[in-house]
């Protein structure tokens, strides 16, 4: 009996590898391997990559994509990589920050496979790093927030507060003032990027405390847009355009990636085989996006959510002094600039905002 | 309009606690039967993600609930077929449980994370929807699974302790050769105390997942399966202490957020902590009484009754 048993589950075991073939290399001209922190339909961080390295494979004839969801960021990540390597994988696109120390590892082992690390640190020949800067396109949101709030309070669920979610929300809060004196934004910090049931209580707490506008920086945008819709207040979406759908009634606008045209790029110059690995930091209009806007935003407050994008695309930053910090202290002095190369090290609130940062 | 802080407390302490309460009256009823299930996390993912994956399916929550439940039932039988039967060692397999939890919840969500779900609907008296600080929060909005959980907590209260079913469940988790002895058979007991603990568990994953967030996510359940087991401690093992004690750990994770949206000048690296400072200091201050004694047999595999 248990004899059989062993047969049986060898057998399946067999049959499993047997299914999940190496991918055919005939007319294969590069075989692209992505791997994810999250799962790919989570409406955020994860699922913008997914959509747009899908985009590169359908528009390019020849390319195929290999995907790993849920790749815990410890050494797995490593032999997953290893793995997409075995399958002939020559470009690949480590999409998380935590994936840093493996994705080196594995660049130096394979010299002839090029990678896209969405993060930053040194380039190498083969080795890549890119991101989208959300700040300064956070500026805009605020410039919506500010004139469809009622309370002129907003609130912003963050999952821990590091210097690039300070950035977000800093910037939502200098522009949600450029067009409303009065107007306050109060930060909540759950302490994860992805813990649902919290995310939830912060939402809820934003809103008893006369939140009317929800803004957030986490990994998926679906729960805290759910909540507040559900109480309904209203939503700034951000990682994916495509929240708009959560929040039929709430949703106002918000930010989403938008990695197409410079993956396609990459995926291009990995053909013709001239990849080199550079750093490449762009912002809104590139590879940030605003979504679009929801059913009850007035013409007017769409017209000035418009104009502020543009000007920011134009080069305009919001992070430009004199600036204060909310417990008064003089962070930026006139004409000092916070550049996007320095947001990880961002460490104030500036004044309006409510909270403390540690 | 801005809420007190009190009745902000109060709403956040109850729509997290509901969840909570469900896994303690579950873990509860599991360890007066001498087992102690250290696979809670693992049994609420599984409640949780077949909750939401049976909801985007079906398009009904109720279904969603009721297969959440079963599927928690079945988890816990697992774990019993290990325990009871196999008399395997509880610790190891409940670490076991749990990871099999991680991964089975991953395989039966992933197809249904970013669905859009209704979730279970939720119903407030007009009367009381009219209150000038309720109409604010969400303070009497509940789904049923809110609004009865006091009762079912009675309802486990009773069923442990006024019924003979009851009886042979604590005497079986107090010595099972003695419940042996005297005609009952511990291993049933066990079985159906597993059973009920799972249906519990099942319900407590699904109401995070079809009715607080609406979402899936691996994970989401973010360790409440331990805060869980160190409630029923903090309970006695008593279903009626653990109201108290959902509420109480509800609360210290409302009080942070809530403290937060007030603006505080607390580090919010500090008010993270306070639930879990609030765990470490009841395991301290309960710890080692003979008094608030576990079960005699809890953990303890019985030999020497086939």
């Amino acid at each position: 009996m248990k004899h059989k048993l062993g047969i049986v589950i060898t057998a399946v075991i067999v049959a499993v590898f047997l299914v999940v073939a190496p991918v055919d290399a005939q007319q294969t001209r590069l075989i692209i391997g992505a791997v994810y922190v999250g799962s790919i339909n989570d409406f955020g961080y994860n699922a913008s990559f997914h959509q747009a390295l899908t985009q590169v494979a359908k528009d390019i004839p020849g390319v195929k994509l290999v995907e790993v969801e849920n790749v815990p960021e410890t050494g797995e990540s490593e032999r997953v990589m290893e793995g997409m390597i075995q399958q002939g994988a020559k470009l690949i696109f480590p999409t998380s920050f935590g994936y840093n120390d493996s994705a080196r590892k594995v660049a130096k082992r394979h010299k002839d496979v090029s990678f896209a690390f969405a993060g930053d640190g040194a380039t190498m020949r083969n080795f890549g790093v890119f991101f989208g800067q959300t700040q300064a396109a956070m500026y805009p949101m605020g410039v919506g927030a500010g004139k469809m709030t009622k309370t002129n309070k907003l609130g912003f669920v963050i999952g821990m507060p590091i210097g690039y979610a300070l950035g977000n929300v800093n910037a939502f809060q200098l522009g949600a003032r450029s067009v409303n004196p009065k107007v306050k934004t109060v930060v909540v910090v759950t302490g994860g990027w992805a813990d649902k049931a919290k995310e939830a209580a912060a939402a809820n707490a934003l809103l008893d405390q006369g939140c009317d506008v929800v803004a957030m920086h986490v990994d998926s945008p679906a729960t805290v847009i759910q909540t507040v819709e559900a109480r309904g207040a209203m939503s700034i979406g951000f990682q994916s355009v495509d929240a708009r759908a959560l929040a039929p009634k709430g949703w106002i606008t918000g930010i989403g990636f938008t990695w197409t045209p410079y993956f396609k790029q990459l995926a291009n110059d990995v053909i013709a085989g001239r990849f080199r690995g550079e750093a490449v930091y762009k912002g809104l209009g590139q590879m940030v996006a605003i979504a679009p806007f929801g059913a009850s935003v007035p013409a007017d407050v769409q017209q000035a959510v418009n104009q502020a994008a543009t000007k920011v695309a134009q080069g305009f930053n919001p992070f430009t002094g004199p600036l204060t910090d909310n417990r008064g202290s003089l962070v930026l002095p006139p004409g000092a600039t916070v550049g996007s190369d320095q947001m990880g090290n961002m460490s104030w609130y500036v004044d309006g905002v409510v909270g403390k940062v540690r | 309009m801005t809420t007190p802080l009190l009745l902000g407390l109060i709403a956040g302490a109850i729509l997290s606690g509901t969840s909570l309460l469900y896994a303690t009256l579950g873990e509860t009823i599991v360890e007066r039967s001498g087992i102690v299930n250290l696979g809670l996390e693992g049994v609420l993912l599984i409640g949780a993600s077949t909750g939401f994956a049976v909801t985007a399916a079906t398009g009904n929550a109720w279904i969603g609930l009721g297969a959440a439940a079963i599927a928690g039932a079945l988890a816990n039988l697992l774990f019993g077929w290990l325990v009871v039967s196999r008399k395997a060692n509880q610790p190891a397999s409940g670490l076991a449980l749990m990871f099999f939890g991680f991964g089975a919840s991953a395989l039966i969500g992933s197809r249904f994370i970013g669905a859009i779900i209704d979730g279970l609907p939720k119903w407030r008296p007009s009367w009381l929807a009219d209150l000038r600080w309720v109409k604010s929060t969400t303070l009497f909005n509940y789904d049923l699974l809110t609004w009865v959980a006091i009762p079912v907590a009675i309802a486990a209260w009773w069923a442990l302790f006024r019924t003979r079913w009851g009886l042979g469940v604590r005497a079986v988790g107090e010595s099972p050769v003695a419940a042996y002895a005297a005609g009952r058979n511990p291993a049933l007991l066990q079985y159906q105390a597993l059973a009920i603990g799972g249906l519990l568990a099942g319900v407590a994953g699904a109401h995070l997942s079809v009715s607080l967030t609406n979402t899936w996510a691996e994970h989401m359940t973010a360790g409440r399966g331990f805060i869980v087991i160190a409630l029923v401690i903090f309970a006695k093992w008593n279903p009626l202490r653990a109201i108290a004690g959902a509420l109480l750990f509800g609360g210290a994770e409302a009080l942070q957020l809530q403290i937060q949206a007030r603006g505080s000048l607390i580090s919010p690296f500090i008010l993270e902590m306070s639930p879990y400072i609030l765990t470490l200091l009841i395991l301290l201050l309960w710890g080692g009484s003979r008094r608030l004694a576990a079960p005699a047999y809890l953990g303890r595999t019985a030999y020497a009754m086939e």
